[in-house]
């Protein structure tokens, strides 16, 4: 791991060792610190810190803020990489930073319903992005049932960096309406069910893709990549949590279907298994398999009679029909114990500290390792 | 697949309001072990990773917006 990553993380959790921790923290409020470095088999490397806060400033209002910073590594065009750039000073790697901030207030309607609205933006050189989000929840039935409606607006700027340096931008907004409804199903069961309806409209290509065009001959010239200008993306999700007290285990098993009308349709399908190997220690063991078709535009094979000026072209991997597995393991450690063992470390009591590592493969022979690092104070 | 789905879901509000676990009962749904509240900053996480290798989105709990890994 790079050591600008150790020293960022030993900056950001000192502030919790040098104040006075029990100021910080109430009931109800949240801190939360996780650091996440992933590399791939094609060279990219992305290491992101992300500090997040939910703080009661007034009796039913809460202030939310999520900041998160990634430091993106994209090596040299010659290497075989998922990830795209600009050709400019393409024999080096192409590093980029990327900073996002959430703001938000969560207020109390009353007893069972909150109203929450946040501003979202994000930007690095090459994109842009703005959002506005606003969600409701309510509880019914003595709190058995939540139901959550979630609206949000995108609107982005996607940028391309010319040869010369210069940045051009084409713009893409997004409506996404999300709704979802827990329901404990018994007193060791919970269901979620969830729908997403994406609708987004404006330039929807990597403005950096090219893709090979063949004629007769099989000489081929390159053509930027050309997707339609709107789509309309939904997905159903189901997850169901089941407690087995017997062995202080549980197990939650996630199925997604999704659709879209580029044509392309997936099956995601996880299992985790969680337990307790000491009063204060969890393990989990998660499994994650993926399916998708591929998009009806997509061919492994453009020629000149389909382009130019009759029809999509892509070079996306995302569009192609292919197989991922997912496998992680990840070590909870909590602080009950020490919380109740006597009345300074009692704002412990909520607070966990996790290490996850997770590897991820498919048949595109691309795989990837994840290393994440979660520190929670209070939920 | 959508029958399968409305007929999933008819039956999950056919179902609620007759289910109720009472406070007290709780117990276990409000573990470590099954709060899902806790799961979600890796989730939002583990959703920017999936959406930069695969073609599909949805399902996750945390916000996200637009970001130039996934386009």
């Amino acid at each position: 791991m790079p050591k600008k990553l150790i020293k960022i993380t030993v900056l950001l959790l000192l502030p919790f060792f040098l104040l006075p921790v029990p100021v910080l923290f109430a009931e109800g409020e949240q801190l939360g610190y996780t650091t996440y470095y992933f590399s791939d088999s094609g060279g990219n490397s992305v290491v992101t810190t992300s500090f997040n806060l939910a703080k009661r400033i007034l009796k039913k209002t809460v202030f939310l803020l999520d900041l998160e910073v990634d430091n993106v590594t994209v090596p040299a065009i010659t290497a075989v990489t998922g990830a795209t750039r600009p050709r400019r000073q393409s024999n080096k790697p192409f590093k980029k930073t990327r900073g996002q901030a959430i703001v938000g207030l969560e207020q109390g309607i009353d007893a069972n319903t909150s109203l929450a609205v946040n501003a979202y933006r994000s930007q690095e050189v090459d994109y842009v992005s703005n959002s506005l989000i606003g969600s409701l929840t309510h509880d019914m039935f003595q709190q058995n049932t939540t139901l959550t409606l979630r609206g949000q607006f995108i609107a982005d700027k996607v940028g391309k960096i010319l040869d010369d340096g210069k940045l051009v931008n084409q713009d893409k907004t997004s409506y996404w309406g999300m709704a979802s409804l827990r329901q404990l199903l018994s007193p060791t069961t919970v269901l979620n069910l969830s729908y997403d309806g994406i609708y987004l409209k404006g330039f929807l290509s990597d403005p950096y893709r090219e893709v090979k065009v063949f004629d007769a001959n099989n000489r081929f010239i390159m053509v930027e990549e050309h997707h339609p200008d709107n789509r309309l993306r939904q997905a159903v999700t189901a997850k169901l949590n089941q407690a087995i007290p017997a062995i202080k285990a549980s197990i939650t098993g996630n199925y997604r279907y999704y659709w879209d009308d580029w044509g392309v349709k997936s099956h995601t399908a996880e299992i985790q298994f969680n337990k307790y190997v000491l009063d204060d220690l969890i393990t989990r063991f998660h499994y994650r398999y993926y399916f998708q078709d591929k998009a009806d535009f997509y061919q492994d094979h453009y020629t000149t009679d389909y382009y130019p000026g009759k029809g999509f072209l892509t070079s996306d991997y995302k569009l192609q029909r292919f197989f991922s597995n997912n496998f992680g393991i990840s070590l909870t450690l909590l602080f009950r114990k020490l919380a109740y063992s006597h009345p300074t470390w009692e704002f412990l009591k909520d607070s966990s500290v996790e290490i996850r590592y997770f590897r991820y493969f498919n048949t595109l022979d691309f795989s990837a390792n994840i290393f994440q690092m979660n520190v929670n104070f209070g939920i | 697949m959508k029958k399968i789905l409305l007929i999933v879901l008819l039956g999950v509000i056919t179902m609620t309001g007759c289910v109720n676990v009472k406070i007290y009962q709780r117990t276990y749904l409000q573990d470590p072990l099954m709060d899902v509240k806790r799961e979600t900053s890796k989730q939002k996480l583990d959703e920017k990773f999936f959406s930069t290798r695969e073609g599909s989105i949805g399902g996750a709990a945390g916000i996200a917006g637009g970001c130039g890994c996934a386009k």
